[in-house]
Order: structure tokens, then sequence, then C-alpha cells
């Protein structure tokens, strides 16, 4: 899914799309009607199904008419986001005094669009990395193992260890600051 | 168009290439002519100061105009990221502190190098009542302008985007308004000017969870 649908695909796609390339345009709006309806399938209460469509269609309604508002410079996947949000939030609005998930959905709901975008970026990190390096890292920072214990499975010592990860650190941050 | 690929596909043939900067064109292409109008009001109903040749040489008068072009512009910045779903207000608040602190600075100056018989003519002047409700009016077209553009934008906090917009036309309308006003006080302008520009945005806050929803 990182592979199909990652920021760089669809930023790309929209690239396309607002240099009136309808071929992208399609793919794209296909591609985006995909992740609203998981977006929205999640966060809608099981009664309300049936809103889930027009929502979805009223959103890529809204994108396509305000598509002026993307800028060509920032992250593609943060303004599309944002828009399913509002479009979201204006549902339940709209609802009046029927509030369709509870407040701990909506607070569960943000932090998985969230790690949506969050594990997107991070893997496109890593992929820079060496694949010993990227391993050690991935054990030791993202899954939580410990230093001694992802050192030995990679039949590594644990200094050694220790400062591949320090390296790979450093090279991130500097990849993060552009400077590679 | 309850299949979605019907959808889709006439949102394709609906697509045509997008200018870079689109977004700045069609604010430009509304608020320009908007500030225009707001001008030419000015011009023709009421005019230029009366003693417009003097006051060009004077600071003050610089000074008035600059304060309200500088929050003018901080706000038209702030609007420029507040129409885009994934922006937020900037540094919109920090401007507008630095500006009125520099201008309670240049006021309290004048306060202390005049004497204390002209207090009266530097903080009420003779316009304080209509002030406000003057720049407000001069502010009208501005703000139709600012909220035609949002309502065609996608702006996320609509309350925010509203009393932006407002600060917007509000400043706009200040700084046509310090045309025609012969108020040289400047605890004048920091006191009337900023509520003048503070009232429409204040409307705008009002008005923009009602009009700005899309």
């Amino acid at each position: 899914m990182t592979d199909a649908l990652s920021e760089e695909t669809l930023k790309r796609m929209m690239l396309r799309s607002l240099d009136g390339d309808e071929g992208a345009y399609r793919h794209l709006l296909q591609a985006l009607r995909g992740l609203l309806l998981a977006y929205y399938r999640r966060r809608l209460a099981l009664g309300a199904r049936s809103d889930l469509e027009d929502l979805v269609q009223d959103t890529l309604l809204a994108l396509h008419a305000r598509r002026d508002t993307y800028d060509r410079t920032r992250p593609f996947t943060a303004w599309f986001f944002s828009i399913a949000r509002y479009k979201l939030v204006d549902h339940f609005r709209r609802g009046g005094g029927r509030m369709l998930v509870d407040l701990d959905e909506t607070l569960e709901a943000a932090s998985g669009e969230d790690a949506l975008t969050a594990r997107i970026d991070v893997e496109r990190l890593l992929d820079g990395l060496p694949p010993r390096q990227r391993e050690l890292l991935r054990r030791v920072k993202l899954d939580g193992e410990s230093i001694a214990e992802a050192a030995g499975r990679a039949g590594q010592t644990e200094t050694a260890a220790r400062v591949g990860i320090h390296r790979s650190l450093k090279a991130l941050a500097r990849k993060l600051r552009g400077e590679t | 168009m309850s299949n979605p690929d019907d959808l889709i596909e006439s949102l394709v043939r609906d697509l045509k290439p997008m200018p870079a900067h689109a977004l700045e064109r069609r604010m430009a292409a509304l608020v320009l002519p908007a500030l225009g109008l707001s001008l030419l009001v000015m011009l023709v109903f009421f005019g230029f100061r009366v003693d417009m040749a003097h006051a060009l040489s004077l600071p003050v008068f610089w000074i008035k105009s600059a304060y309200n072009a500088l929050l003018a512009i901080l706000a038209f910045v702030a609007i420029r990221r507040l129409s885009r779903p994934d922006g937020d207000a900037g540094g919109i608040f920090a401007g507008f502190g630095l500006v009125v602190a520099a201008m309670a600075i240049v006021a309290g100056i004048q306060l202390a190098v005049s004497p204390t018989e002209s207090y009266r003519v530097l903080i009420v002047g003779g316009s304080a009542l209509h002030c406000p409700f003057l720049i407000l009016g001069f502010a009208l077209p501005v703000l139709y302008a600012n909220f035609s553009l949002l309502r065609k934008s996608a702006p996320v906090d609509l309350r925010l985007a509203g009393f932006v917009a407002g600060l917007a036309a509000g400043a706009a309308g200040a700084w046509v308004y310090s045309w025609f006003c012969t108020e040289n006080g400047m605890p004048f302008v920091l006191l009337w000017y900023s509520l003048g520009i503070l009232l429409v945005g204040l409307i705008g806050a009002l008005a923009g969870p009602r009009l700005l929803r899309w």
C-alpha cells in the first residue's frame, strides 16, 4: 500500500492533473476515492453507512472545485486529508444534534490518519539506508527491542550496533535537513 | 451522478490546466478592484484631506498610512494561508502585535514631546466618534471580495478565516480613509483606527461560520 499510494505517487499524479493530464487525474480520483471510502468507513457509525457514498462524492466534488488551493510546493496528503476531515466534521455538523461517532473513535481515527502519513514518511526515509542499518533501526526504534537483542539477531556486537544506529540516525537527520 | 465512475468521468471532462499561482491570481482579481472601488468612493464623495499638500510632508501622515498598510499586508498574507485547507494563521497575530506595539511607542513619543493642552486633539481629535464607522464603510467592498475569495477556497477554521478576512478589509479600508482623515495624532490612530479595524474583524468572525461553509 505504501508503494502504490505513497505521498510521492499521489503528488506526482496531482501535479500532472493540475497541468491538465486527464489520464493522471482519472487515476488520482480513483485512488483518492479508495482512500476516502476507507477513511470515512472507519469514522462513520454503523447506522450511517448509507451516508458513506454521499460523503465520498461530496468530497471529490469539493476537492475538484477547490483544487487551486493546493500549493504545489507542499505535501499532497496533508492537503487531501485536511479536506476529507473538514467534510467529515461538516457532515456531523449538518446532522444536527446526532453525533454519529463518540469522541474515543474520533481520536482513534485522527491518530489512524497520522499513523498512515507518518508510516509513509518513515518508510521512505528508511528506504534510503543500507539494508543492515535499516533493519537494526527498525527493530530498536520502531519495534522497541533493546539494542542487545537487536544486535544479537543481526550477529553484531552491541557496540557495533550502537555505532550503526547512531550513524543511521545522523544520516537520516542529514536527509531531513535536505543535505543529501 | 449516483454511479461513482460517472462522477469521476464528469470531473475528468471538466479538467482544465491550472495556471501557476491560480489562488493568488484569483485573490488579486477580487481584491484589487474592490480596493479601487473604495478609493474611488473616497475620492469622489470625500476627496483628499483638505490640507493634502502640507500633509504629504508630515511624517505622521506617512506613519498613519504605513500602519494601516502593514496591517493589511499581514492580514492578506494570512488570508492566503487560511484559504488552503492545510494552512494556518501563520504569524499574523505576532505581526499585528509588533506593528501595534511600534505604533504605541510612536504615540507615546508624540505625547511626550507635546504640551498637555494638545492631548485632547491628539487622542480624541475631532472625528473619533465617526472614524471607526467610516473605516467600516470603506472596508465593505474589500470585505465582500475577501468573503467571495474564501467561499471558493477551502478554509477549515471558518471563524478564524472570517476574522482575518475582516481584519484585512478593515486595515485596507483604514488605509483608504487615511487619505481623507485630517487627524495627525498618533494616539488617535492607535485607538480609533485600530478600533475600526477590529470592528470589521469581529463582523468577519461572526459571519465566517455562516457564510464560508463549503
